[in-house]
Formats: structure tokens, C-alpha cells, sequence
């Protein structure tokens, strides 16, 4: 017999079971730990570094960064040097998630949690830290319950809920594109919560949904969801998706030429996802969280010109800043409680509206008492290829800036129903 | 309802010819040498980093020609340096190394060109719909097509009417008999590998061309192609032909009545060929 010739028996069985350990390969992914030091405010990252959010969760992990350097050279934390521990949660499992979280909270004794960017991460991880006890700030989970009917004392939000998403856009797309939709909708907790705000705001223009796909996360091929949206004819074709299910739907909208017939337009829209596509696919209404060209506003320069210094000249996007905003939030709670136990920590941040440098925005952001949902204001415009001679990364044009509190739901309506420790 | 199943079925064929295209890449690794190519989503993914890269130098159509070439010379090597070594071994050795490779591939290509998606720029003439009514056959599309049937012909021209080809046939039969006739195994697999390989890469390349182009491109990929092999039958090329563009159909009628079922619907077409026919559909009684 040659050597190496013949394989041992490859079966069929091998075949299906390498085919299932590839399904749950997407689960698994390296985790990080930063170097320990004592006597120091541990803050803890449990946020994606790897999957489909990996871009973004690198964006709000160098906003996190520069915070924690920013806080270090003023001093600290109440005199204390801050530590960021930076976990990888993975971009969509739920168990290693809260694991991680676990292990910030009880092995490494964090002071404070921050993540999600996954909707169903984040609340998962807003669930165990209320368990824990542990003061959590959400950066960038969006689904409504974090902030509403599964509030948390101890749990506060920077990115918006997706209800103020939509009630910041959908009076522009009722008003400037028609009233009947066709929705293509990804399939876990972030597009419902997208679709039911824009539904919502429908009924009350007594608009029509003409139909609505959800879609897997990660789905590759939009056409036949085009396709159908396209035979029904609607006004508008609603996309309601996040980072590359995004680029994939765009990209094959413009090769069909639905941007000819029809108004597309969504709810979010990311940096990110525009510095991903062509030219031609930088189209549409939007809205962003966070815009890095803010001509006047205070400060926004040079946080620009910070990150850029970090990012190998790339700007920041509202990834970065809520990465910056959550960590800066930690440290602002704690000087006003001048305390870091959560209990006063949380008391604190009811209210606290984040000074210019933090909140590198108009309007004054402040977390909300009663759902501690952070009111910042909104960027509403369109998407655009970058203007000649301009910046390569000017890729959004904002029309409208909307309070956060003006698109908010009223706190009796978000069904946030606090309860504190005794 | 009909005009809009009879789309959907022509669309079909259009996603499941890619998908065939992959999973031929991953039949003609397993066939000869045994291995489960974990890997495979990754090198689809360099085939698509590479076009981007080299695009500014070569063109649209320099970097499609080019760069499929090179990732097969990336296989070649791998194949040379880690994945000789275990064969004869246990399949499962081979099936943790593609596995962790994956791993390496789609960390390199975060290291190397980032975490974030790149715009990667068809031809304007590509990036429109043929005629208004059959709005879905885009001019990327036909040519996607196309390009697919001819390296599918090319493939099947090669296998039956060359030497190398007819080595590989043979090899997968009895790859003992083939030695002992005075065949260079070890020459034959590698060859066979960086074929299965430039399969890869040249769906990377076409891939890039309606997808966003990020690291884990090849993950929501390398699933469908699995499954077309084992519904088309291990073992069959035609089959694994088959199998994509039937996979490429039920998903695109399933998002007609079902959208969110338009996934889990080839997993249920595989649950249910397992169980009517473990062979798969064209796959040789006996042969797994």
C-alpha cells in the first residue's frame, strides 16, 4: 500500500457531522483579556469582535479606549486609574455572551458593564446584570425592551430605542414618498422592534403595509424578497436591516434598479454600512445616531481628530462615539454619586445630562428618569456618494436633527416598569 | 402569484449555480483525497480580497482572470505544507485542521484588510436589469451565469478529456490502483486540490460582485455548498450540480409563501433526502 494513498473510511455520517459542527462553529470565537491591575475601576466590554458585528464592535471598543486614556490623563476614576477589560461575546450567541459577562462580573469584579451591539445580547446581558446587581450601560443594543418592558434599575442605554428611529423618519417618508410599504425586515429582535415602530406610525397616517419579509440574519441573496416587493408596487420598500444583510440588500436593489421605480428608504443606518458599498448604492432616507461632520458643535473636531489618530485616519462613526459616550457615562455617574456602588451610581445617572465634551452633539443628551433611556438628538438625511474633491468619508448628508425626547415614547408608554432593591 | 413563482424559479437556478460552484470546488477535495474543506468559505473569501486589491492595477476584468489563479496557488501551498501530512489519517484530522484554518483565513483578512466591508465596483453596464419586465436578470447575473456554465463545462472538459482528468476520475475510484500504475499520487492530489481551490476563488471573485465583501463572506456560503453535496450524492459531481440548483429553487419559492423560512428549507430538503435516499440523489449506492 502507498503511504498516504488511500483515506481511512470517509462515510456519509462524517460528511453530515462536519456539515453540523460547521453550523455551530459561528458560535465559537477567541475571547481577549487585557492586562490586570489591582486597586484600579475595572470597567468590562462584552461586546462583538468577531462575526458579523466584528466592524462595528471594534468601532465602539476605540471610542472605549480613547475614553479610558482621556480619563487616566485627567486623574482616573475617583483617583483611581480605570482598566478596560475587553471580552469578545460574539456577534450573535446569546450563551457565550452572558458567559462572558459572568466572568467580568464575578471573577474580575468589574465595576461596570457595558454591551451589547445584538439586540437579544444586550438584553440577555441587561438581564444577568440585574441579577448580578452590577451597573450596566448598553451601548449600541437597540431593541425597545432594554429600556422598556424589561427596564432595569441598574441597566441605561446610549444608542436610542428603535421607536425613536422611526418616529424620527417616518413623518419625511409619509410625507415625501406615500403611504403604502413593503417592509424587508431582519429576522430577530432589532427588525421586529424597527417594524412595529414603523407599522405604528403608519396606522396613525392611515397608511397600508403592503407586505413584509423577515429575513434570516446573515441572508446572502435578497432578490426573491425584492422581487416581491416590486409585484405588489409600494410607494416605498422599507429596509430594516443591519451591516451586511444592509450592503447585500442595497447592492442587489441598485443591480435590479429598484431605486428607479421605487423610493427605498429604512430606519438606521450606520458609516460602517456606507463605507461598504459602491457609489451607486449610496442612496436613500435615514437615519444616523451620531454624524462625524457637525460644523459649530463643540469639540466634535477634535474628538475626530483623536480617533482619527487611532483608527489609521478613518473617522468616527456612532459606534466609536457610543463606545466614548457609555464610557464617559461610568465616570460621570461616579464622580456626582462620588460613590461606586451601583445602587448610587444608577440614582445618579437618572438625569445627568452629558457635558459638551461627552455628548459632541446639540441639544443636550441626558438619560431619562424612568426608563434610563439616553434622549440624545437624531441625524436625519440621506445617504451619498462622497462629493468630489470632499471627504472619501462624507458619505451622509444630514437634513434634520430630531430631540431624542421629541421622538421618544412618553416613559408611561414604553412599558418600563422600574423596580429597585429594597 | 404564477409570473411571480416563475421569477422565483429562474432566480433560483441563477443563486443555486453558484452555490454549485462552490460545492464543486468541496466534491472534487473530497472525492480524491477525503477531506471535509472547512476552509473552503475562506479561500473564497481571498478570492474576493484579491480582486478588490488588485482591481486598481489590473481592472475589473484583470482581477476576475487573476486572482482565482492565485488563490489557487495559496491551495497548492497549503495543501503542499499542512494538509498532505494527514492523509491516510483519520478524516477527522483533516476536518480540525480546514476547521481552524477557517479560523486563520478569516482573521488574516481582518488583519490584513480590515473588519469593515469594502466597496467593491462592478462595471456600470453589469449593474443594471436587462429589460424592465424581467427586471431580476441583471446584466451581472447573466454574465455571473455564464461565467459559472463555462468553468462547469471547463471542469467536466478537463475531467473527461485530459490526462489529468482522467487521473482524478480514476483516482477517486481506486487511488491505490492508480498509484501502483505509476500515477504521482502525491502530485495528483495537490493538482486536484488547487482545482477544487480555483473553484473557490472564482466564486469568491463573482460573489463579491452582489455581496458585501467582509471577512465572514464565505460563512453564510460554505452551508448551502455542504448541503448541495450531500443532497446531490457523495460522491457525483452531477449531483453536486444538481443539488445546488435545486437548493438555489425551494429557497427562492420558499421566500414566495415563507421568506423566513427560505433558509431552513435546505436543511429540511436534507433532512428529508437523508432519510428517502441516503445516497443522495445521484450519489453511487455503496460508495460512502
Amino acid at each position: 500500500m502507498i503511504s498516504g494513498a488511500a483515506p481511512k473510511k470517509l462515510d456519509r455520517r462524517i460528511v453530515i457531522k462536519a456539515a453540523v459542527a460547521g453550523g455551530v462553529a459561528q458560535l465559537a470565537a477567541p475571547f481577549v483579556l487585557t492586562a490586570r491591575a489591582a486597586d484600579t475601576v475595572k470597567i468590562g466590554l462584552d461586546n462583538p469582535l468577531t462575526g458579523t458585528f466584528a466592524a462595528l464592535g471594534k468601532n465602539e471598543l476605540i471610542g472605549a479606549q480613547l475614553a479610558v486614556d482621556q480619563m487616566n490623563a485627567k486623574g482616573g476614576n475617583l483617583g483611581r486609574q480605570v482598566e478596560l477589560l475587553v471580552e469578545d461575546s460574539t456577534s450573535g450567541d446569546t450563551a457565550t455572551a452572558v458567559q462572558k459577562a459572568l466572568k467580568l462580573i464575578d471573577r474580575d469584579k468589574v465595576d461596570f458593564l457595558i454591551g451589547n451591539i445584538n439586540s437579544a445580547l444586550a438584553q440577555a446581558m441587561a438581564n444577568t446584570s440585574n441579577q448580578k446587581g452590577v451597573f450596566h450601560i448598553v451601548p449600541g443594543g437597540h431593541t425597545d425592551t432594554v429600556t422598556g418592558s424589561q427596564c432595569h434599575w441598574n441597566v441605561f442605554r446610549v444608542c436610542n430605542t428603535t421607536r425613536m428611529e422611526t418616529n424620527s423618519v417616518s413623518k419625511l417618508l409619509l410625507e415625501g414618498y406615500g403611504k403604502k410599504w413593503y417592509f424587508i425586515t431582519t429576522d430577530y429582535a432589532f427588525g421586529h422592534s424597527l417594524q412595529d415602530g414603523f407599522e405604528a406610525s403608519l396606522k396613525q397616517a392611515n397608511g397600508t403595509k403592503l407586505g413584509a419579509d423577515f429575513t434570516p440574519l446573515g441572508t446572502t441573496d435578497f432578490s426573491a424578497n425584492l422581487i416581491k416587493a416590486q409585484s405588489v408596487g409600494p410607494d416605498a420598500i422599507i429596509l430594516l436591516l443591519a451591516g451586511d444583510d444592509m450592503i447585500n440588500c442595497l447592492k442587489q436593489a441598485v443591480q435590479f434598479g429598484l431605486n428607479k421605480k421605487f423610493h427605498i428608504a429604512g430606519a438606521q443606518q450606520e458609516l460602517e454600512v456606507n463605507e461598504g458599498l459602491p457609489p451607486d448604492a449610496l442612496f436613500g432616507d435615514w437615519v444616523f445616531e451620531w454624524y462625524w461632520k457637525q460644523p459649530g458643535v463643540p469639540h466634535v473636531e477634535q474628538f475626530v481628530a483623536d480617533i482619527r489618530k487611532r483608527s489609521g485616519g478613518k473617522v468616527p462613526t456612532a459606534r466609536t462615539w457610543f463606545g466614548h459616550a457609555a464610557m464617559w457615562s461610568c465616570q460621570l455617574a461616579a464622580e456626582k454619586a462620588k460613590s461606586l456602588e451601583p445602587i448610587k451610581l444608577a440614582k445618579a445617572m437618572q438625569g445627568l445630562v452629558l457635558p459638551p465634551e461627552v455628548a459632541l452633539m446639540p441639544n443636550n443628551p441626558y438619560y431619562r428618569i424612568g426608563d434610563n433611556q439616553l434622549m440624545p438628538t437624531l441625524f436625519v438625511g440621506q445617504s451619498q456618494p462622497a462629493p468630489a474633491g470632499g471627504d472619501p468619508e462624507d458619505l451622509f448628508k444630514v437634513s434634520q436633527l430630531v430631540k431624542g425626547d421629541e421622538a421618544a415614547l412618553p416613559v408611561d408608554q414604553t412599558g418600563c416598569k422600574m423596580e429597585w432593591p429594597s | 402569484m404564477t409570473q411571480l413563482l416563475l421569477f422565483n424559479v429562474f432566480n433560483g437556478l441563477i443563486i443555486g449555480a453558484f452555490y454549485a460552484l462552490m460545492a464543486l470546488g468541496l466534491s472534487l477535495i473530497l472525492n480524491l483525497s477525503g477531506v471535509i474543506n472547512f476552509a473552503h468559505g475562506g479561500f473564497l473569501a481571498i478570492g474576493g480580497y484579491l480582486a478588490y486589491t488588485l482591481i486598481p492595477y489590473l481592472g475589473f476584468w484583470g482581477a476576475l482572470l487573476v486572482s482565482p489563479f492565485l488563490v489557487a496557488f495559496i491551495g497548492i501551498v497549503i495543501e503542499r505544507v499542512l494538509i498532505r501530512r494527514l492523509y491516510g489519517r483519520d478524516p477527522l484530522y483533516s476536518l480540525l485542521l480546514t476547521f481552524g484554518l477557517a479560523f486563520m483565513i478569516e482573521d488574516g483578512t481582518r488583519f490584513i484588510w480590515g473588519a469593515q466591508s469594502l466597496p467593491y465596483q462592478i462595471p456600470g453596464w453589469l449593474a443594471a436589469p436587462l429589460s424592465s419586465e424581467y427586471f431580476f436578470l441583471t446584466g451581472y447575473r447573466v454574465f455571473m451565469m455564464i461565467l459559472v456554465a463555462a468553468a462547469v463545462l471547463g471542469l467536466f472538459l478537463i475531467l473527461n478529456h485530459t490526462r489529468l482528468g482522467l487521473r482524478i476520475r480514476a483516482g477517486t475510484l481506486d487511488l491505490e490502483t492508480v498509484s501502483v500504475l505509476g500515477v504521482n499520487v502525491r502530485v495528483l492530489r495537490n493538482l486536484n486540490f488547487g482545482l477544487g481551490i480555483y473553484l473557490a476563488g472564482l466564486a469568491g471573485v463573482l460573489a463579491v460582485g452582489m455581496l458585501g465583501l467582509e471577512p465572514t463572506i464565505g460563512d453564510n456560503l460554505i452551508m448551502p455548498s455542504f448541503i448541495a453535496i450531500i443532497v446531490g450524492g457523495l460522491g457525483s459531481l452531477p449531483g453536486t450540480l444538481a443539488g445546488g440548483l435545486l437548493i438555489g429553487v425551494a429557497s427562492g419559492v420558499t421566500s414566495v409563501f415563507f421568506p423566513s423560512a427560505s433558509e431552513a428549507v435546505i436543511y429540511v430538503m436534507m433532512a428529508a433526502v437523508l432519510i428517502v435516499r441516503p445516497r443522495g440523489l445521484l450519489g453511487e449506492e455503496g460508495r460512502f
